[in-house]
């Protein structure tokens, strides 16, 4: 299979999809698994999917010779992930579960990251992300807070890249959020405006760019071609297909530095795949058309390099995570920054339906927090009349035995720390919240 | 035959179940490789062994080019010599033996003669290039590393980077005039452009309580006067390696890391372990030093090091010896940036990871280590001194692009050795490239710090920076001894903690492991034990050292004379110990009983480096007489005790003088 | 059992003074204080005092011509006053070091460093290891500034402050009396003996009783000159260090405890010594007993009672070149070993004068004595001097209330 092109297709043109629940995001009736040679001029196309309903986002094995996806049996099974081996077309159920389970993507040492749907989760969110064993064994959830998690893929660098929306208490704005394959450190990679979202998975180039489909208001169903930096994420936007009349839907790359992009030039048409120059910002050659079906995504079957593979920290004998702050002074606006710089005293972290507590801030504006695992709060800043100065931060989760450094609150993601010994740490850590024993009793038994 | 294979079965099983056992407990895993040679041939000392392993690299670190840029002249630090390199051939065309371990070369200003700084020979060799010979020997302080010629080019300016001065020295005599106390462990120097000021710059830190500034020197001189005139603090830095001027005489750039010792070590993403930099020191009255990052937010450029600027002032390269590449800074760039920015807003850019876009114009990928950087006098073409390749890399300064390579024609293996120290100086074994060994183990020694290790709680565990100097014969390993083996200590907790990324692979770890039980020495104790004939005050510090008797007659127990943990060769008796020194923040623990050799270039001292000199071991933290029987001692005692704690010096040098 | 008797006696004596002159730096400027009040009544015209003094001057100049001394001694007037009125940080100054355009004060509450008319404190906020700045010499080869304090040494070199202490380093002892520097090494006089520093390899080496020729480990001044380093060892009289050969050689007073010099020129003229200077093939050492000379050969003696010494009570003695200036409880003198001249303060008022003293040609020749006194207004800023430097035609003393400067007058 080495060299061929793996895509999805969908006779059903594509619809207007709900991006907020993410309950049928990408995920539409009927669509196939195929491939080809992009080689061969008349390929014929084989259909990998035909033992299924629906298949959908097709993965490689880091070897090339194993194939990840999501399927559907039967109309109206639950979305499963599937592993098939591409030397002998047999497949396999990796994961089996009653509710959906989607967006699969392979992590090092024969492991993989998927999205899962928890409708009843104390969380409140929708899609969690979770890890297992490719043979399905030692399922552990890693993302803890009430968001939506899709279309994971993986650094090189070893982390997990993924779409991530707030869904509780509101709606938020579509992010992509970064987090180790523990579920330790999740961070913002890069945040999109108001009104934009994310239509793909992110692909990772050779020479360090992140490209994806970012979607405006003004566009049908599909979106604009995207790329970021690796190394400056938050600011590095950059808007491939500017100059291109149309829509594009996936992206993924080839070896070669080119990148294959599904694609159509107006409502009239259906995506297909075409070859995109990214560095001159050029669409290419069609691969791949077929006017009864839009082509949804793809991926060519070759060897990749593998991902670092990153240790853990998690220890789950250990119920808590601990949170340093270098200064609650520190804001993203540095101007607004030195005029409350005085006023700020306090802190106060709330869990999803209760206060942990509330914090008094060193004088040098650090703190120090024991807080129990995997548990989502977010924290506000007061000063000392209780009058609010920062108001709630981003939900945070703290994997057991995670240490966790901020420099202040909603912080600019490109400052790094004050060479200093915050105060709080010559402190034992403050733990939250005060009845811990109860609530690790609670996880226990929720688990 | 039956009985034979009974036989060859019974003893492989077992043996191998011992063997397996034994690479466990060695390397804490189950799964290493159970190949002996692996290690015990790697790390082997035999001569012979040794011979077949390794190989004689050039190693080039620095270099001079000539005026019409006809000529290299490259320092080979493994092979004590200066390589003169015709540039048109791109071959070497002389090679002439100089000191131990040279480190800088410059030109005289006629361009006959170069002077070569020997760092382990505490001298400067003057070669007449056409003769292409060393005609003359300049004694200097101990560790001669940057050099400059003085704006007359009469005197030559040395700077002692291990003694922490600065020599004057009379070229026409050849006499050292004065020496000047510069910044702790300085190194590179430079003259500004109207020749009135040096520059020198300082790697280390000025010792200081934790919890206090990191802070390092710049020292300036007037050159006219030659006089120090100021001792700039630069503050948050440290490791600030060289220093150029622009052409223009407005800017003095100099390399420096920034890190991050005072916050506790809990995650590497954000910056959170080790940022690198330059400082932009303003030559004008009451002139700024600003400090601007070289990385971004998600990639760090480790260990910089050489700085040239074209002669145009517009753009400043720096080589980042951790990460192979050399930055291509816009100075423009900076100089409006510095224009439009206050003061305070300058501070507050110091730590911003994305300011760099700013200023940075390409990363230039170069081979193994980079280090010296010259540019040709026409401002065309950068070389580059790739010390771990064996090779002077040529990169034009005008598109960036690698036109070509000066192969030095090193041997062409790469020996388990090599692959260790690459792997040692390299950071690409650190999450996002944000630290290598070498950082905190500058010269595969150690960087002066303390750090917060912070083990189970935050702020716990303060940890001052060991020694990699011959750490073969002196398991185990950690402050509190905790690593029986190297394995174990570069092994998976290694990278869990530290960092941060995938642990070495078994072939990697074999290699490093390699490297530093072997390839890392001790520079000779040439300031305070040259001969192995000890000075008066040295012999009188032994006979304390060995004591058994105090002051008063009173025979002092076995487990309190320095002698009994501290024995030689290496001066450690390899156990734990507990010298009364142990913090309210520290884990209940013993400490691993250090080695000594070498001591002097080890400050502060005791596991958290609370004593900022050997000293203070015993006047401000030995007053229990736990940590040795000390009290009953006279101040003159004392100094001799640490007279001759600082004559200690590698057994390969006790062997050599005995010869 | 004389011997012994006569060791013990010593020893209990050199202690009384050894708790004497340790505390005498802290005392001084008490004791002293109220012994010259500041009188506001004399307000005369300061031109004609100028008037004056240069014309006394020209007199004395006549004077030593009729005297035949072809070389007489600078006589400083027009003195300035700086007191902390004046900026400095404190009225209580130990010493002074003129180096080059700037001048560096040891005063009780700092360094006080005068450049351009103005002063600028150093305590230990900026680095300094103690407030009291008890003594400071400026290296001739790199320009540090080293500044011996009651509570360490500290070497200020391109504006910052490196300190060393008896527990940072090999120093004897935090208590500094007196710090000098000798090309690349520098000496230091303290409390636990006497200190040096080679600031080349940054080794400590500390002489006391228990490897010099000391009684005490107590050292009070220090100073260097023809390859030779002369310690003044409180009760210890003067210890002389050959640095080639690091030899020590020991000067006593051979009247032992005597506080009366029995046989003239016959040795140092007490072993109570405070400070030594060297200068133009000369050793001076004070004593708070007199002055003595050395020529390498032969030691003389200088008593307030036969020559024009302010006092016996020498605090200090700095030479510069065939000049020594006396720094005593009662005025400042200054001798070339022939004539004098002291300057002192009126005790109800601000003025003063400049007592001249001049001999005829032979050592012997005291019947050609003449004597003349030099009006001067104002005067030194108090009798008690402890600290004093020249160079050019600037005299500067330091003084328990305050610092003087006087200029040569021609």
């Amino acid at each position: 299979m080495n060299g061929m092109l793996i895509f999805t297709r969908s006779a059903v043109k594509m619809q207007n999809i709900n991006y907020i629940t993410g309950l049928s995001w990408r995920y539409s009736p009927k669509t196939q698994i195929v491939a080809i040679d992009p080689d061969k001029k008349d390929s014929t196309v084989q259909i990998l999917s035909e033992d299924f309903f629906s298949a959908r986002n097709p993965q490689i094995s880091y070897d090339g010779n194993f194939m990840l996806f999501t399927a559907q049996r039967k109309p109206n099974d639950p979305w499963q992930i599937w592993e098939m081996n591409l030397r002998n077309f047999t497949s396999r159920q990796v994961i089996s579960s009653n509710e959906n389970c989607i967006d699969p993507a392979y992590l090092p040492g024969d492991k993989l990251v998927f999205s899962k749907l928890d409708l009843n989760d104390t969380c409140k969110g929708g899609y969690s992300l979770y890890t297992c064993q490719l043979d399905g064994s030692s399922i552990h959830r890693i993302t803890f807070n009430p968001h939506s998690y899709f279309a994971s893929s993986l650094l090189k660098d070893g982390r997990i890249l993924t779409i991530s929306r707030q869904v509780y208490p509101d709606n938020g704005v579509q992010k992509l959020m970064v987090l180790r394959p523990d579920g330790t450190k999740c961070d913002i990679f890069y945040e999109l405006t108001e009104g934009s979202t994310l239509l793909s998975q992110a692909t990772e180039t050779a020479n360090g760019k992140l490209i994806f489909i970012e979607k405006t208001q003004s566009l049908a169903t599909g979106g604009s071609l995207v790329s970021i930096r690796y190394n400056r994420p938050l600011h590095s936007r950059d808007n491939l297909s500017s100059g291109i009349v149309g829509e594009f839907l996936s992206v993924s790359k080839q070896i070669s530095g080119k990148l294959i992009v599904s694609y159509r030039k107006s409502d009239a048409d259906r995506y297909a795949l075409y070859e995109f120059d990214p560095e001159k910002k050029i669409l290419g050659n069609v691969i791949y058309e077929n006017s009864g079906y839009d082509i949804l995504e793809s991926v060519v079957v070759e060897k990749q390099e593998i991902p670092k593979k990153l240790p853990s920290e998690v220890d789950t004998a250990v119920k808590t995570g601990q949170l340093l702050c270098q200064d609650i002074n520190v804001i993203k606006d540095q101007s607004q920054s030195r005029s409350i710089a005085s006023q700020l005293s306090r802190i106060e972290v709330l869990g999803i339906d209760s206060i942990l507590g509330v914090v008094k801030a060193e004088q040098d504006g650090s703190f120090y927090l024991k807080i129990i695992a995997d548990k989502p709060f977010r924290i506000k800043t007061i000063d000392s009349n209780g009058k609010l100065i920062q108001g709630l931060s981003d939900w945070i989760w703290l994997r057991p035995n995670e240490r966790r450094g901020c420099i202040g609150c909603h912080n600019d993601h490109e400052l790094a720390p004050q060479n200093l010994v915050p105060i709080a740490v010559k402190k034992l850590p403050v733990s939250l919240p005060i009845h811990v024993m109860k609530i690790v009793e609670k996880k226990i038994s929720s688990e | 035959m039956g009985v034979l294979i009974a036989l060859g079965l019974l003893i492989y099983f077992p043996g191998r179940k011992m063997a397996r056992e034994h690479v466990n407990t060695k390397t804490a895993v189950s799964d290493h490789p159970l190949l002996c040679s692996k290690c015990h041939l790697y790390t082997s000392e035999n001569a012979l062994v040794s011979k077949l392993l390794n190989e004689d690299y050039y190693s080039p670190f620095n270099l001079a080019i000539s005026k019409d840029g006809s000529r290299l002249y490259v320092v080979a630090q493994e092979a004590n010599s200066l390589l003169v390199v015709d540039v048109e051939k791109q071959q070497i065309i002389n090679k002439i033996k100089v000191g131990n371990q040279p480190h800088t070369v410059i030109l005289s200003k006629n361009g006959q003669k170069a002077y070569v700084s020997n760092q382990w020979s505490d001298n400067v060799s003057v070669v007449d290039l056409i003769a292409a010979k060393v005609v003359d020997t300049l004694k200097t302080g101990n560790g001669p590393a940057g050099l400059s010629l003085s704006a007359d080019g009469q005197f030559l300016y040395v700077v002692n980077s291990y003694a922490s001065t600065i020599s004057l020295i009379d070229l026409k005599s050849g006499e050292e005039l004065k020496r000047f106390t510069t910044g702790n462990n300085p190194t590179g120097v430079n003259l500004s452009p109207d020749e009135k000021t040096l520059l020198i710059t300082s790697r280390r830190a000025i010792i200081a309580p934790y919890g206090e500034p990191v802070v390092s020197e710049l020292t300036e001189i007037d050159e006219r006067t030659q006089r120090v005139t100021n001792r700039h603090n630069i503050e948050s830095a440290y490791m600030m390696e060289n220093v150029a001027f622009t052409p223009a005489g407005d800017l003095a750039i100099v390399s420096l890391n920034r890190p991050k010792n005072l916050v506790p070590s809990i995650q590497v993403e954000q910056g959170w372990m080790m940022n690198y930099g330059i400082a932009i020191v303003e030559q004008k009255k009451n002139g700024r030093v600003i400090q601007l990052l070289l990385d971004e937010p998600n990639a760090f450029y480790p260990d910089p090091f050489g700085i040239a600027i074209t002669p145009d002032g517009k753009k400043a390269f720096v080589s980042s010896s951790g990460v192979n590449c050399i930055s291509v800074v816009n100075i423009d760039s900076i100089r409006s940036l510095i224009s439009k920015s206050t003061t305070e807003e300058l501070n507050s850019l110091s730590n911003n990871l994305g300011i760099s876009d700013h200023y940075i114009s390409k990363r230039i990928t170069t081979g193994s280590d980079p280090k010296g950087l010259v540019i040709s006098h026409d401002g065309k073409r950068l070389y580059v001194a790739e010390q771990l390749e064996d090779k002077i890399a040529i990169i034009n300064s005008e598109t960036f692009d690698k036109i070509g390579s000066i192969d030095l024609n090193g041997p062409k293996r790469i020996t388990v050795n090599r692959t260790g120290r690459r792997l040692f100086n390299n950071s690409g074994h650190t999450f996002q490239n944000q630290f290598s060994c070498y950082t905190c183990h500058p010269d595969m020694h150690e960087d002066g710090l303390v750090y917060n290790m912070a083990a189970k709680d935050m702020g716990r565990n303060l940890t001052n920076t060991q020694s990699l100097r011959e750490i073969h014969h002196t398991p185990p390993y950690k402050w509190n001894g905790k690593n029986q083996t190297v394995y174990k200590q570069d092994g998976i907790r290694f990278s869990t903690v530290l960092t941060r990324t995938e642990q070495f692979n078994y072939p990697d770890l074999d290699a490093i492991t390699a490297y530093i039980l072997t390839g890392i020495q001790y520079p000779p104790n040439l300031q305070f034990n040259p001969s192995g004939v000890l000075t008066k005050s040295q012999q009188q510090g032994k006979k304390i050292f060995e004591r058994k008797t105090d002051n008063y007659g009173a025979a002092i127990p076995v487990n309190n004379r320095c002698i009994t943990c501290h024995n030689p060769p290496y001066y450690t008796n390899l156990k734990l110990a507990d010298v009364g020194t142990l913090a309210a923040s520290d884990d209940s623990t013993q400490f691993d009983t250090p080695h000594l050799n070498n001591i002097y270039a080890s400050a502060p001292y005791l596991h958290d480096g609370r004593a900022a000199t050997l000293e203070e071991i015993w006047t401000k933290y030995g007053q229990t007489d736990k940590h040795g029987k000390v009290n009953d001692l006279t101040k003159i005692q004392l100094n001799d005790l640490i007279d001759f704690l600082k004559s200690l010096r590698a057994p390969r040098y006790e062997k050599k003088s005995t010869k | 059992m004389d011997k012994i008797i006569r060791k013990f006696t010593m020893r209990k004596y050199l202690r009384y003074y050894s708790v004497m002159l340790g505390s005498v730096i802290l005392m001084f400027v008490v004791s002293c204080g109220n012994r010259t009040p500041h009188s506001n009544s004399d307000q005369r015209n300061k031109s004609a005092t100028d008037n004056s003094e240069q014309e006394a001057v020209e007199n004395y100049h006549a004077g030593s011509d009729l005297a035949g001394d072809t070389k007489p001694l600078p006589i400083y007037g027009n003195w300035h006053n700086f007191t902390t009125k004046d900026g400095l940080p404190s009225d209580k100054a130990y010493c002074v070091r003129i180096a080059g355009a700037r001048v560096l004060v040891g005063t009780h509450d700092g360094l006080a460093v005068y450049e351009k008319g103005k002063w600028t404190t150093y305590t230990t906020k900026d680095g300094l290891p103690h407030n009291g700045v008890v003594s400071i010499d400026v290296s001739a080869v790199t320009g540090d500034v080293w500044i011996g304090t009651l509570g360490g040494l500290s070497c200020w070199s391109g504006g910052k402050f490196e300190t060393f202490n008896q527990l940072n380093s090999g120093l004897p002892n935090d208590l500094i009396y007196c710090v000098i520097c000798d090309q690349k090494d520098v000496w230091v006089a303290t409390a636990g003996g006497a200190g040096h520093y080679d600031t080349y390899s940054k080794e400590w080496e500390i002489f006391t009783e228990k490897n010099a020729p000391m009684h005490e480990p107590w050292t009070y001044g220090v100073s260097a000159g023809a390859g030779k380093i002369y310690i003044a060892a409180w009760g210890g009289g003067v210890i002389e260090y050959t640095s080639k050969s690091k030899q020590f050689k020991d000067y006593t007073d051979p009247d032992g405890e005597m506080e009366i010099d029995l046989l003239p020129d016959d040795g140092i003229v007490h072993d109570v010594t405070t400070a030594t200077s060297w200068a133009n093939g000369y050793l001076w050492v004070s004593t708070y007993f007199g002055l003595s000379r050395y020529d390498g050969t032969h030691w003389k003696g200088f008593f307030d009672h036969d020559c024009g010494l302010a006092s016996n009570f020498i605090n200090f003695v700095r030479a510069k070149g065939s000049v020594v200036f006396v720094c005593t409880d009662r005025g400042l003198s200054c001798t070339n070993g022939r004539s004098w001249v002291t300057y002192k303060k009126n005790d109800n008022n601000k003025d003063g004068m400049a007592v001249v003293l001049n001999y005829g040609r032979a050592d012997d020749d005291t019947k050609n004595k003449s004597t003349r006194e030099i009006p001067l207004s104002p005067s030194i800023s108090h009798n008690f001097t402890i600290g004093v430097d020249a160079d050019g035609d600037k005299l500067w003393v330091a003084t328990s209330q305050g610092v003087s400067c006087g200029q040569l007058l021609k």
